[in-house]
C-alpha cells in the first residue's frame, strides 16, 4: 500500500488543481480576448496563445495522474475505470464523427470539443462506477 | 468476499470514517469493502487483520474455497 494516505492524496490534488484551474481560466479568457480584440500577427503570436491556454491543461492531466498513483487503492481501481471508459467513449466519438465527415453526413466538427467531451465521459463514468464521494 | 469488518468494527463502536482514518483509505473504500463490492489487495487485508488483531482468515471468508469444500463432502 502507498504510504501516501487517502486524505494527504487528496489534499495535494485539491491544492494543485484549483491553482491549475484558474491560470487556465484566465489564459483562456485572457488569451480569447487579446485575439479577438486586436488584430493579432504574425501566426506565431497566436499560436504562442494557443499554447499558452494548452499548457494548464497538460499539468492537469499530470496532477490528476498523480492523484490516481497516491489515492487508496479502491478509489485508483474507480478513478482509472472511469478514466478508460471515459477515453473510450471519446475515441469511440472521434472515429464516428470522422467517417460521418469522410462521407459527407455531416459538416466539420470542431475537434476542440473532444477534450471538453473526453472530460464530461469521464466524470460521468466515474460516478455511475464509485458513487458522489469518487468525483 | 465476505467479511466481518463490520461487525468488528461495530464491536469496538467505530464508524467507517474513523476505521478508514486508521487504515489510511477512504470512507468509501471501507464501504465498498464492507459491502463485498470491492476485495481488498493483500497489503490492505493484512493492516486490516493487524488493527484488529486477526488473521486474514478470520476476518476474510473465501467462498471459492467454501464451495469446494462443500462440493467435495
Amino acid at each position: 500500500m502507498s504510504q501516501q494516505t487517502f486524505k494527504s492524496a487528496s489534499k495535494r490534488y485539491w491544492r494543485a488543481f484549483v491553482p491549475t484551474m484558474v491560470v487556465y481560466l484566465i489564459a483562456t479568457l485572457a488569451g480569447s480576448f487579446y485575439l479577438k480584440t486586436f488584430d493579432v500577427e504574425p501566426t506565431w503570436l497566436q499560436a504562442t496563445v494557443a499554447v499558452a491556454c494548452t499548457l494548464p491543461m497538460l499539468l492537469f492531466l499530470f496532477i490528476q495522474i498523480r492523484y490516481f498513483l497516491e489515492t487508496d487503492e479502491y478509489n485508483r481501481m474507480i478513478q482509472l475505470k472511469g478514466f478508460a471508459i471515459g477515453s473510450g467513449i471519446t475515441v469511440g466519438a472521434i472515429f464516428l464523427i470522422g467517417f460521418l465527415q469522410m462521407f459527407h453526413v455531416i459538416d466539420r466538427v470542431e475537434v476542440f470539443w473532444f477534450g471538453p467531451a473526453f472530460f464530461i465521459a469521464y466524470g460521468i463514468s466515474t460516478y455511475l462506477l464509485g458513487g458522489r464521494q469518487c468525483l | 468476499m465476505k467479511n466481518i469488518i463490520k461487525a468488528l468494527r461495530a464491536d469496538r463502536g467505530w464508524s467507517q470514517a474513523a476505521l478508514a482514518d486508521q487504515l489510511g483509505v477512504s470512507r468509501q473504500s471501507v464501504n465498498a469493502i464492507e459491502t463485498g463490492k470491492y476485495d481488498p489487495s493483500l497489503p490492505l487485508a493484512f493492516s486490516i487483520a493487524r488493527l484488529f488483531g486477526k488473521s486474514i482468515e478470520e476476518i476474510f471468508e473465501d467462498e471459492t474455497a467454501t464451495d469446494a469444500k462443500l462440493a467435495a463432502e
